[in-house]
């Protein structure tokens, strides 16, 4: 019963070592791909966002064409560009 | 009020909640003039294809094998833009798989070319991809031209919504709700949108609107 429980425990051991190495070589070879994270600025950018503000956007026929799939064969327009001044209105109230 | 990378924001949360049920991909990137040094080409195309892989459930063998044969070199070293390019174009073959790029105008322009190249390429390749991409309107024409036409523009310009929903947002958060009442609240929001105009620019405050109110 001891030699089991023994066994059990080593291969317990085993596979969680190697769930580690697995996990950090992962994270290795993604800090290696770029020491950048745009996702920190992205959620740094949200949290200051006013709710509701650009939904107009969305609802445009050039934005829901864009991001809708492959849907209907070939898309022209696999890049959508939106322009402006990028402070447009932000000292239009304060 | 109204900026830009807010737009950009908001795309991206809306994708991504997309993706979750859609099995799509998204990766974003903000650029930001004052950290240009920072935000080389390579480093962020493969801010990109970090995102990218971060989703998939194992790391492409290609990407693993690139990362062993470099560390066989002493000291090591990055990833070339090319090597970058063609990962991030394997690792977006196989679903759809949106890019999102803030500020292309504060991207270095030396920068900026090699990027809309390689973009260029992953969009040949690889028909799951889209871009979407903010910036001042000056960089619209290079855009357009290294993509090879295959872009879609909207002017971003503040919009009667835009503006009602930013009132609603600080009438909330007004620190003297008794000087507000509702009928003096809906008075403010169908009286100023109709006047949207330049004339109000500068440092508009509740207080100053309750006095064009009256």
């Amino acid at each position: 019963m001891s030699q089991l429980f023994s066994n059990i425990t080593h291969s317990f051991n085993t596979t969680v070592s190697h769930n580690f190495t697995i996990a950090d070589e992962r994270s290795q070879i993604l800090a290696w791909l770029s020491p950048l994270e745009p996702r920190l600025r992205h959620q740094d950018v949200r949290d200051r966002r006013v709710e509701e503000i650009g939904e107009w956007l969305l609802q445009t026929e050039e934005f829901r064409s864009w991001c809708v799939g492959n849907e209907g064969g070939e898309l022209d327009n696999v890049a959508l560009f939106c322009y402006g001044d990028p402070g447009v209105g932000k000292t239009f109230i304060r | 009020m109204l900026t830009i990378c807010d737009i950009s924001s908001l795309v991206i949360d809306r994708l991504c909640d997309r993706a979750r049920w859609q099995n799509a991909a998204v990766a974003c990137f903000y650029f930001d003039f004052s950290a240009q040094k920072e935000q080389p080409s390579a480093s962020m195309l493969g801010a990109l294809l970090k995102q990218v892989v971060g989703g998939l459930e194992e790391v492409p063998e290609e990407l693993s094998q690139a990362y062993e044969d470099q560390r066989k070199v002493i000291g090591g070293r990055g990833p070339g833009l090319s090597d970058i390019s063609k990962m991030l174009h394997t690792a977006s073959s196989e679903r759809l798989t949106f890019i999102c790029i803030d500020a292309m105008d504060e991207c270095a322009p030396e920068h900026r070319v090699k990027i809309l190249d390689s973009l260029h390429e992953i969009l040949r390749k690889s028909p799951g991809v889209r871009i979407f991409m903010t910036g001042r309107p000056h960089v619209r024409a290079e855009i357009g031209k290294r993509l090879a036409g295959r872009v879609a523009s909207i002017a971003i310009t503040p919009r009667k919504d835009d503006v009602i929903g930013y009132l609603r947002t600080r009438l909330k958060e007004d620190t003297n709700p008794d000087a507000m009442d509702s009928t003096l609240e809906a008075d403010i929001l169908r009286k100023i949108p109709e006047d949207v105009s330049e004339m109000y620019v500068e440092a508009m405050t509740l207080e100053k609107l309750r006095q064009v109110i009256h």
